[in-house]
């Protein structure tokens, strides 16, 4: 019913609450899925899904910040809102700490809520993107030789073709055909661009 | 002077005084008689005393006769005494000695009551059919008229009744003495059947001619009315000192009553008269020489308790025989006072309730003391509540929110919803639904909290404990669960009912609870575990426990823990078991710690059923 890829994942112990958050969600097009508890959201999370998790902090065996510290212990990024009765200060402290997204008090109004929902969205896609992007510079990374990715070291650390060429005991000819092959596996047109992808790697800065 | 005279002779003297003596008994008895109204025996010797003097002066009358006429109507008017000293006597052995079958005591009465009016039906009387001249005979040296003439068949009724008679008598003495009353056998009894026997015979031998001599009986039966005076004289020897000892006691009761402040009062149920002691009048405001009636008693009474006393008294008069009850009193001077009175009924011979005998006693002192700690109890309950709720108030937010959470996204829901331009109607339907059920959630926790807020009178109604427990447990599950506790209930099926008040055994609930939780802060995570348990206790009361698994309490301190202001907490007030174990005790039970055999520490309770309680 929704254009909206994402999904929004929903745990709470309480039946009621879950019903209503889930019909109120609904209702503004959004997909929704519900869980009566961390445990049975654990079982059946998938960490690829996108969208976002409103976890009520007090519940019956793991409680909202053990799922939190799971998750992120498994890698997941997946973004949190938590909901609470009482919002105490110390548990909410902790939760923004370990990057929570939001830290709504119960009874949540209609706008906060999506507000925070579409925040979470966004970041959620911010880090998706991100992530689809370091993986894909680490694929082009992948195809170079070792020798390739020796130069390319020399090439973003601002060396000139002689100079690596000196440092690698070669001639500058064949460093000048290396450099061609990286910004060409790289799929970049420049130096400048190719060091901007290294950085993105987070594999270095160029000082 | 004296020459007119005839000379007094031995039988004059003799008969004269065989019938004063009897006078004289037989008045003294009808006095006694008269004053104790139940006193029938005395009533029925009366009878039989004067039966017999009139005998003796009978029978002189008829040994002084002069002609035959005056002989015949001695004769006739022989006959109403004898049947007066026959038929009391017949009474007087059915009521004195309590035996004698009745069918022979009715036969008697009808055989004699027969004789007598044939005598006055028969010329001349019963005995004779004719009386043709007298003759005199030597008798006590002196000479005495006996009757010549024919015997009649019919005097034989008479004496078929005086063989009756002796029977009766006879059988009565038996049933006596195996009744293990020998002496009253003997003493009465014998010598009845004896100078009965005696004067009945000497009767039948001189009326049918075989002895030439006078008829005498009265000086036999004299010796029935002594024997029968004797006895009744020792019974009131014997009353006369009860009487004295009873009046020695009563003296001493007095002096009791007075010493412990007692009033004492007797109430008439016929008249609704009260007698009452200077002390009872002084606690209900009457002055010492006023009468006083039940009504005017009852108007000293606080409007609020008349109804009452009056409901207390009337049962005890049809059911129990006596009643206790505290009452307040509005003296004339406004003031009021509260009385403890103690009442028995007392019944008559025949069961009836004739008058109820009463001590009263001012309680003022003790009601109020009373009334104050009651009081000072409840304001630490209060207080107590209070604390509670600052540790509650985390809980109730959250008990409170989720309803209302739901309420609110539902309510925004259905406003999309309906902004839509296919409305799904079964989906409004079903939030509508949702939104009220909910409401009701709020609004039950909302009477939750009210009630354990609430201050006031300790209600004693019939609960389950169960249901109060898990009413209880629901207000701090949000507690224990933010608090990492699992509780576990063990609660007996079936329980008995008790009285007592829900909203004070849920703050003990929740009391021990807490502290349960308090106790186990330093256990890990998965450690923290209240077994909250009901069971049967001594067979019809209700216990209950609470068990951690912290570190225990020191054994010297099990006791102390409910002392007022024993804390170890930081925050805490130190109230929690003390009033705890207030509203135990209010409860008839005990509040009790120990520590378990493995670990942690197990908090019990009783809560026993009370009398007049039905399960």
């Amino acid at each position: 019913m929704s254009n909206i890829p994402e999904t929004i994942f929903i745990v709470d112990d309480d039946p009621a609450v879950l019903n209503g958050l889930s019909r109120l969600l609904r209702s503004a097009g959004l997909n929704v899925q519900t869980f009566l508890s961390p445990e049975e959201f654990l079982s059946h999370h998938d960490p690829q899904a996108p969208g976002c998790l409103i976890l009520d902090v007090s519940m019956p065996g793991l409680n909202g910040l053990e799922l939190q510290e799971a998750l992120k212990n498994g890698g997941s990024t997946i973004p949190i809102i938590f909901l609470t009765g009482h919002g105490t200060v110390p548990a909410s402290v902790q939760a923004m700490k370990r990057g929570a997204l939001d830290f709504l008090a119960k009874p949540v109004d209609e706008k906060d809520l999506l507000d925070a929902i579409m925040l979470a969205f966004e970041k959620d896609r911010v880090t998706r993107l991100n992530r689809a992007e370091l993986e894909e510079i680490q694929r082009r990374l992948n195809t170079l030789t070792p020798r390739e990715r020796e130069v390319l070291t020399h090439i973003v650390s601002g060396q000139l073709n002689k100079q690596i060429a000196f440092d690698l005991g070669t001639v500058e000819k064949t460093i000048k055909v290396h450099r061609a092959r990286v910004l060409e596996k790289m799929k970049v047109h420049s130096v400048a661009e190719l060091v901007h992808l290294y950085e993105r790697a987070g594999l270095g800065t160029t000082d | 002077m004296l020459a007119s005279f005839p000379p007094m002779n031995l039988v004059t003297i003799i008969w004269s005084m065989a019938a004063s003596a009897c006078l004289t008994l037989a008045l003294l008895h009808l006095f006694i008689w008269l004053r104790r109204r139940q006193a029938w025996a005395s009533l029925w010797f009366f009878v039989s005393a004067t039966g017999t003097c009139l005998l003796a002066l009978d029978e002189l009358w008829m040994m002084q006769s002069q002609t035959v006429a005056q002989y015949t109507l001695a004769i006739r008017w022989l006959h109403p005494p004898a049947f007066l000293v026959i038929v009391a006597l017949v009474g007087f052995v059915r009521v004195y000695l309590r035996a004698g079958r009745p069918w022979l005591a009715w036969t008697v009465f009808g055989v004699r009551s027969l004789s007598l009016v044939l005598n006055f039906i028969l010329t001349p009387n019963l005995n004779y059919r004719s009386i043709t001249a007298l003759h005199q005979v030597p008798f006590f040296g002196d000479y005495v008229s006996v009757a010549e003439g024919v015997p009649s068949p019919w005097m034989l009724v008479g004496q078929f009744s005086f063989v009756l008679w002796v029977i009766f008598v006879a059988d009565a003495s038996v049933t006596v003495w195996r009744r293990g009353d020998r002496r009253r056998a003997v003493m009465l009894g014998g010598s009845i059947v004896f100078f009965a026997l005696a004067g009945s015979v000497y009767a039948v031998l001189t009326l049918w001619k075989i002895i030439d001599a006078p008829v005498m009986a009265s000086l036999l039966y004299l010796g029935v009315i002594l024997s029968m005076a004797y006895e009744l004289s020792i019974e009131t020897a014997g009353a006369y000192k009860t009487g004295q000892d009873l009046q020695k006691s009563e003296h001493r009761l007095e002096l009791v009553a007075e010493a412990a402040q007692l009033g004492v009062w007797i109430r008439e149920l016929s008249t609704d008269e009260i007698w009452a002691s200077d002390k009872w009048r002084s606690l209900f405001g009457f002055s010492n020489s006023e009468p006083l009636n039940f009504r005017q008693m009852i108007q000293r009474l606080h409007p609020n308790d008349r109804d009452d006393l009056d409901r207390v008294i009337d049962k005890a008069i049809e059911e129990t025989g006596s009643y206790e009850k505290e009452y307040r009193v509005m003296r004339s001077d406004a003031e009021i006072r509260w009385i403890s009175s103690h009442g028995q009924i007392e019944l008559n011979d025949r069961g009836k309730p004739v008058r109820v005998l009463g001590l009263s006693m001012d309680i003022t002192q003790r009601k109020v003391a009373e009334l104050e700690a009651q009081q000072q109890r409840q304001e630490l309950a209060h207080l107590s509540r209070v604390t509670m709720l600052g540790e509650l108030s985390g809980s109730m937010a959250h008990e409170l929110n989720q309803p209302l959470t739901a309420i609110l996204s539902n309510a925004q829901a259905a406003q999309r919803f309906l902004a839509q331009d296919n409305v799904d109607l079964n989906e409004v339907g079903e939030i509508l639904a949702d939104i009220v059920d909910q409401d009701h959630r709020a609004g039950e926790v909302i009477r939750r909290l009210r009630l354990l807020l609430k201050e006031g009178e300790v209600q004693q109604l019939p609960v389950d404990v169960n249901d109060v427990l898990e009413d209880g447990l629901k207000l701090i599950w949000n507690d224990l669960v933010n608090k990492g506790v699992a509780l576990v209930p063990v609660l007996a099926p079936a329980l008995p009912v008790v009285l007592g008040d829900r909203v004070q055994l849920q703050q003990v609930l929740v009391n021990l609870v807490m502290n349960a939780c308090d106790a186990m802060v330093d256990n890990t995570l998965v450690d923290r575990r209240i077994v909250v348990s009901t069971e049967l206790f001594d067979g019809q009361g209700v216990l209950c426990s609470v068990s951690d698994l912290g570190p225990g309490i020191p054994a010297e301190k099990l006791e102390q823990v409910f002392e007022p202001f024993f804390t170890t907490k930081n925050h805490g007030l130190g109230l929690g078991l003390s009033v705890s174990s207030s509203i135990i005790k209010a409860h008839g039970g005990r509040l009790w710690a120990s520590n378990n055999t493995e670990r942690g520490t197990s908090f019990r309770f009783t809560l026993p059923v009370r009398n007049g309680q039905t399960t």
